[in-house]
């Protein structure tokens, strides 16, 4: 969980899943989206061939009504299977996951696999998988040869997570897929955090001031 | 678990001798009063400026983390940029080799554990596989013993059958003894009635036609003397093939089983092989002799069948620092090597099937053993067999 340190609180978000299911994309488009009182530039950790070797980190942040600077860490891991020591380390110490999943029907296993990699990662990090904000993004929705909405929505019926679909390469599902994560990361930490008793910082400008909406930038 | 991801201190990104080297260009660049500060205005390099000192934001990921002041305004933006880009290509430097190591350290605690498995998993092939060789040791060590079990059973059948045999045949000549003592018995009556008319007497002889009796019960005495030598020949045979009637341990002069041996086989020989005998006085033994027999007769029988048509066999005996050596050699054509090594085993043999069981030498040893003595056999190819057999006395 993240933790204050002086006057800034930092989450740690993470950008999971199979290899080129978009996680990049998807933060590159958050970072041309998204309008933020704070937003860096993505910093991008090395890549061969435009895959990414270590990781990919978009900074973004706001500051709380009563000073706070309240801060998000945005990273992807490498997605091949080689790189699964990496992948642990970045997914190290994350307060939420977005599993951006490849809605490809030959890409089931892919997923599955990477699904499982995450819960067995986030369970060798320490991380308590069952209670993690979590958002399953199926992205590529722009492809012909895909997994049906309903079809995704009856698989997935069963689990607690909220599902997006996205087209990270034109922008679709993108913002809603990481609004799903703050609200889902507000409702995990805004009471130990005391964000709306201390700071003044309810649900919707939680959102709002992450995505830029409805505050100065 | 460290946090690779963790946000960067100023004072990583700007290690001292880093620092210096920024600040000794800053001061060239924007004159001597340039200062480089931190996140909370204190110099890290160069003097505290003065108030209208211009100021630039080095900004890192969102949030300033120093500032470049000086009085030279229009450079110092230009300044900042610069070290902006110094610090970001630093922190960038910074995570990813944290993460490399962390991940290096993870893959490699991975293999170790994989490592670790795989050794125990190979120790448990190990021990399962050494527990099975030795588990099919004892199974056919197993086998070995029910099939010599076996075999002396259907031994011990054979000595049954032959005693049958015998049996029967000793019931002919115990038949005609018996006839021939009762027919005795009625002669002597014959002599009782003689006593009482001995004044009679050359009537009487004729009258009991004594010229009868005579020549008949010497023939008759003649006969029982020879059907009782039939049956204690067959006695002595059926003793000497089998310890069935001596279980117990006796007193024995070998000398003596060493040569009814040699009488079994000297039947069997053929024309062209010569028998020997060294036979030096031994010191009585303790021994089972039924058993010894066979181990001789084994012993001699293996030779004979070396030899085949033509040979010798030399059986030599002596006594010599309390032990009994028997010798029994043949001028054969020899063993290899590799078959000298295996003479012991259980059904091991070179001979046709149905010529040889392959017990003859482990039954040998086996009983040999028994007795606290040793078996050997020395034989090279071309150059005979020697069988030596040593007996504790």
């Amino acid at each position: 969980m993240a933790e204050l340190d002086g006057n800034k609180l930092t989450f740690k978000l993470v950008y999971y899943g199979p290899a080129q299911s978009g996680k990049t994309t998807n933060l590159m488009r958050l970072h041309d989206l998204l309008q933020p009182e704070l937003k860096g530039e993505i910093m991008t950790m090395e890549t061969q061939n435009d895959r990414t070797l270590f990781f990919d980190l978009l900074p973004l942040g706001f500051r709380a009504p009563s000073g706070l600077l309240v801060k998000f860490r945005l990273f992807t891991v490498p997605g091949q299977v080689a790189h699964d020591g990496t992948r642990k380390a970045v997914l190290s110490r994350a307060d939420g996951v977005v599993f951006v999943a490849d809605s490809q029907r030959t890409q089931e296993i892919n997923n599955g696999e990477s699904f499982q990699n995450l819960a067995d990662n986030a369970a060798r990090v320490g991380i308590d998988f069952q209670t993690l904000p979590l958002v399953v993004q199926f992205n590529k929705r722009d492809l012909a040869d895909i997994l049906g909405e309903e079809e995704i929505r009856a698989r997935w019926r069963r689990t607690a997570w909220p599902l997006t679909f996205a087209c990270a390469l034109d922008g679709r599902g993108v913002r809603q897929t990481f609004e799903a994560l703050l609200r889902q990361l507000y409702r995990h930490v805004a009471e130990p955090l005391r964000l709306a008793a201390q700071h003044g910082i309810g649900e919707d400008a939680f959102v709002d001031g992450a995505l830029g909406v409805g505050l100065p930038t | 678990m460290n946090d690779a991801c963790r946000e960067t201190a100023l004072a990583e990104l700007l290690p001292d001798r880093l620092l210096g080297n920024i600040g000794r260009a800053l001061q060239q660049l924007l004159g001597p009063d340039a200062a480089l500060l931190d996140a909370g205005g204190t110099a890290l390099w160069g003097e505290a400026p003065p108030p209208e000192a211009a100021r630039s934001a080095l900004v890192l990921e969102i949030e300033p983390v120093a500032y470049v002041a000086a009085t030279a305004p229009a450079k110092v933006a230009a300044a900042a940029t610069l070290l902006a880009e110094i610090l970001q290509a630093r922190n960038r430097y910074v995570m990813v080799s944290e993460l490399h190591i962390e991940a290096i350290a993870a893959d490699f605690a991975r293999l170790k554990a994989e490592h670790l498995a795989l050794q125990e998993s190979e120790a448990r092939y190990k021990a399962l596989s050494a527990e099975l060789e030795q588990r099919v040791k004892e199974q056919v060590a197993t086998l070995d013993e029910r099939q010599r079990q076996l075999y002396q059973a259907e031994k011990l059948a054979s000595v049954g059958q032959l005693a049958a045999g015998i049996a029967h045949e000793i019931n002919n000549p115990i038949g005609f003894v018996r006839s021939n003592l009762q027919s005795f018995a009625g002669y002597l009556d014959r002599f009782e009635q003689l006593r009482a008319r001995l004044d009679r007497a050359q009537d009487a002889w004729a009258e009991f036609d004594l010229d009868f009796v005579l020549a008949d019960g010497r023939e008759l005495l003649a006969d029982s003397v020879a059907g009782a030598d039939r049956i204690a020949r067959i006695v002595k045979d059926l003793r000497g093939f089998s310890n069935i009637d001596r279980p117990q341990e006796e007193m024995v002069d070998l000398n003596v089983n060493l040569r009814d041996a040699c009488a079994v086989v000297a039947g069997q020989k053929p024309e062209g092989v010569r028998l020997t005998l060294d036979l030096k006085p031994l010191p009585p033994l303790l021994c089972l002799p039924g058993l010894l027999n066979q181990v001789f007769l084994n012993v001699l029988i293996n030779a004979l069948q070396a030899v085949g048509e033509h040979g010798e066999i030399r059986v030599a005996s002596a006594s010599a620092g309390g032990r009994i050596d028997i010798s029994i050699a043949d001028d054969g054509p020899g063993m290899a090597a590799d078959v000298l090594a295996r003479v012991f085993e259980p059904f091991f043999t070179t001979r046709e099937v149905g010529q040889g069981t392959g017990l003859g030498l482990t039954v040998a040893r086996d009983v040999v053993q028994a007795h606290d003595g040793s078996i050997v056999l020395e034989s090279q190819p071309g150059r005979g067999t020697t069988v030596r057999i040593s007996l504790p006395t």
